[in-house]
């Protein structure tokens, strides 16, 4: 036991036993597995979710026709310099298979690492889902492209920020624990971000891959509902930044602050895309509000716009599970508790007894 | 593994993702699919405008226009090109269909791509964001084309399609597609002439069954002499003939000044013969007659003018039916219709083009399908340059000319026209 877990309640020294002071190994090692391999895997889906993104921005899902080989080669010897040196399409789609072999590749070494290392039962569990869901989004973007359908394009978009989250979750839970716990009066709220975040990213992928035929009213309402979560989850990231501002609980501050950061550009980046996609939207403004200048279809920085409006909801998620994890007390680090940072009345008494 | 073995699994895979998109609640897309102009279908005609009930067509009419159509045209993911209509089937296929590209990088599906989302998939301009946009996205159905080269009544050219794709339009939500091959923009206008044949075809199928006689039993002859000769061959040979109805525009006099010329613009702006002031209004604000509609509304107003007569009257079932089935249009296949409001010229900003020349166009033809009128037939060509030229001076036109311009409308006799704003401002 950590000198920091003396003096605490039993149940948190027990909590953090069961987080994993894992990489002990047992005792035997600190070299610790479970937890480079999930950062490694949060790092290789982050990148996979990136090209993804790129892929729907590009409408270049269908670069490659045949699955899961490209063009006839198996995936991982199709040849580098056509890879590379060739459309922008295939390298997208074809980059963004290869990564989520990879990020498979990577999320079945955590789960075996998971039962070897003394990781507890949550972790273990966490990349088992870690795994089945990387296996069903491999298959429905397989199906996306042997279907060709929208649907299934829409599912796959909400599968993979899912996939996501749990790699955070999971990279987060397997840190070092510090011996400091510190629930967070605001859990309950922080708990609300993700799920917020994740509803809007599955609100978004509607418009992303709007099927043609969506007649104006109905795209109205998706519009709308984008909107509404988009507020709702800024409202909450703000409450949240604001109920964790003055609290011990360092990381849950920090990374609600972040989170209200992200959101706020967010909401700049989502007008940005509407401008950058469709041009300012007249019907709803007044008409000296007009572009003097048409705008130019899928020019570069119009891309960047409506791809990184994308990965920053993304992000936001993460930063969501990031948030509802420290502030439930969990996977606080050393540095996190370092004292006199920003010491409130509460938590210097703590600190005094 | 071998290939046989992969494709034996693959409809096994495939049934297995259905089944359970099906059993989440999560239904694959269908094909994609033309609608009919139901706008179209139960619109008063000048000839039964008496009768409500007999003017919509009937199921059984509509269901013989979309087989004609589907025959004649194809689907959204497979066009049909008859030679007769003109267009060339390798652009279509470039075009149309899904999204998709080759090893090469060659993107197929390109209006789904870049066209579809505000002009839809039938070219109706009811794509998912069109109640956002104002102006709505043009409707390719009727044929009309606003910003052209060519008489008013005729058809654009290739070249005149290509320039609104390459620049976009100014002060409107269509974007320029300036960073696609001009093998991708050919492609896009081909395929906007197919849509816009088809949906000439549709009108002019649906608008014969009123000429058919008793004897035909209310359906239309399926024969190659009707359908080919008689109904697409017209409309094809109006697409084919643009490029002999482009305006022939004189140089500007060379022997003017500027000054002078924009001076006797402004004559002819506020004159009777020109008479640009009716709409443009006194102060060139755009602020004069704005209760007019465009001709994609129209239809629409006038059934709403025909739903307004039936008001209070008794009606049969059938009218019943008719208001019914006009609420259902109104709710899936139309958009409410706007009032277009004259241009403010002393933004500078020209959807058609801002050259002379795009503005020499405008003047000399009008703008088919708006109710700006052409004034070819009123005004000479050297004329027209003065008032291009006077329009061209409007945005640089500071310092109380405003008052100055109000002045000279009453003293141009147009004193009905201020006298009209006046009220409205009231």
């Amino acid at each position: 036991m950590l000198n920091a877990d003396r003096g605490k309640p039993q149940a948190l020294r027990d909590a953090a036993v069961d987080r994993g002071s894992l990489a002990r190994g047992g005792g035997q090692s600190r070299w610790n597995v479970p937890r480079v391999l999930s950062s490694v895997l949060v790092a290789v889906t982050f990148v996979l979710l990136s090209f993804g993104a790129l892929v729907t921005t590009y409408e270049a899902a269908m670069a490659v026709p045949d699955w899961p080989g490209t063009y006839g080669h198996n995936m991982f010897l199709f040849p580098l310099a056509e890879w590379l040196g060739g459309p922008w399409d295939l390298f997208l789609e074809h980059g963004h298979r290869l990564l989520g072999a990879t990020a498979g590749l990577v999320a079945i070494a955590l789960a075996v690492s998971a039962w070897l290392w003394p990781v507890g039962p949550r972790v273990r569990w966490l990349a088992v889902a870690a795994v089945v869901l990387v296996v069903v989004q491999g298959v429905l973007g397989g199906a996306r492209v042997l279907l060709d359908d929208t649907t299934v394009a829409k599912v796959h978009a909400c599968t993979g920020p899912l996939f996501f989250a749990v790699t955070v979750a999971l990279a987060v839970l397997t840190r070092r624990p510090a011996g400091v716990d510190q629930p967070s009066a605001a859990f309950s709220l922080a708990a609300t971000l993700p799920v917020a975040a994740y509803g809007q990213l599955v609100a978004g992928a509607q418009l992303r891959h709007l099927d043609p035929a969506t007649t104006p009213p109905v795209f109205h309402a998706l519009v709308g509902t984008h909107i509404l979560i988009g507020l709702v989850v800024a409202a909450l990231a703000y409450a949240i930044a604001a109920a964790t501002w003055r609290s011990v609980n360092r990381a849950a501050h920090r990374w609600s602050a972040a989170a209200a950061g992200l959101v706020s550009a967010q909401l700049l980046l989502g007008g940005a895309t509407w401008v950058a996609k469709y041009g300012l939207p007249s019907a709803v403004l007044p008409d000296a509000w007009r572009l003097s200048e048409a705008i130019v279809a899928r020019s570069g920085s119009a891309a960047v716009i409506v791809t990184a409006h994308a990965i920053l909801g993304m992000l936001i998620l993460a930063v969501g599970v990031v948030v509802a994890i420290a502030a439930a007390g969990r996977g606080v680090t050393a540095a996190d508790a370092k004292p006199g940072v920003r010491r409130t009345a509460a938590g210097l008494r703590e600190a005094l007894v | 593994m071998s290939t046989s073995s992969k494709s034996s699994r693959r409809p096994c895979l495939i049934a297995a993702i259905l089944a359970g998109l099906i059993a989440t609640g999560c239904s694959p897309t269908p094909p994609a699919a033309f609608r009919l102009n139901m706008v179209e279908a139960i619109s008063p005609t000048a000839e039964k405008d008496s009768i409500a009930a007999e003017q919509a067509l009937t199921t059984e009419q509509q269901r013989q226009v979309a087989t004609i159509l589907a025959a004649m045209f194809g689907t959204p993911d497979e066009p049909v090109c008859l030679p007769e209509a003109g267009l060339d089937g390798s652009k279509l296929q470039l075009a149309a269909g899904p999204v998709r590209s080759d090893i090469v990088g060659r993107k197929n599906g390109l209006y789904r791509e870049h066209c579809v989302h505000c002009h839809g998939i039938t070219g109706d301009g009811l794509g998912p964001t069109a109640a956002f946009l104002n102006p709505y996205p043009r409707d390719y159905r009727p044929g009309v084309f606003k910003f052209k080269s060519t008489e008013r009544a005729d058809k654009p050219t290739h070249g005149d399609l290509v320039h609104v794709l390459h620049n976009g339009i100014a002060g409107t939500s269509m974007p320029s597609f300036a960073l696609l091959s001009p093998t991708q923009v050919d492609a896009l206008v081909e395929y906007v002439k197919y849509l816009s044949i088809r949906g000439e075809t549709e009108l002019a199928l649906m608008r014969y069954y009123f000429e058919l006689d008793d004897e035909d039993e209310g359906k239309l002859p399926e024969t190659r002499e009707f359908l080919v000769d008689e109904i697409l061959q017209p409309i094809a040979d109006k697409w084919a003939s643009a490029a002999d109805a482009v305006i022939d525009v004189p140089e500007p006099p060379a022997d003017l000044d500027l000054a002078a010329s924009v001076a006797k613009g402004k004559e002819l702006f506020y004159g009777d013969r020109a008479n640009c002031v009716k709409c443009h209004g006194v102060t060139g604000l755009g602020d004069g007659q704005a209760n007019d509609y465009d001709d994609w509304s129209k239809n629409i107003v006038k059934i709403e003018a025909k739903l307004a007569s039936l008001a209070g009257n008794e009606l049969e079932p059938a009218e019943h039916r008719w208001i019914a089935d006009f609420h259902d249009v109104l709710d899936g296949d139309a958009l409410q219709p706007r009032t277009i409001p004259p241009r403010n010229l002393r933004k500078g900003i020209y959807r058609g083009g801002r050259r002379p020349l795009d503005l020499y166009y405008r003047i000399h033809a009008g703008i088919n399908g708006a109710p700006m009128p052409a004034a070819a037939g009123t005004v000479s060509p050297e004329e027209i340059w003065h008032i291009v030229n006077y329009v061209r001076s409007l945005p640089y036109d500071f310092d109380g000319e405003l008052g100055v311009d109000r002045s000279m409308a009453v003293q141009s006799n147009v004193a009905g026209a201020l006298a009209a704003q006046e009220t409205s401002d009231q």
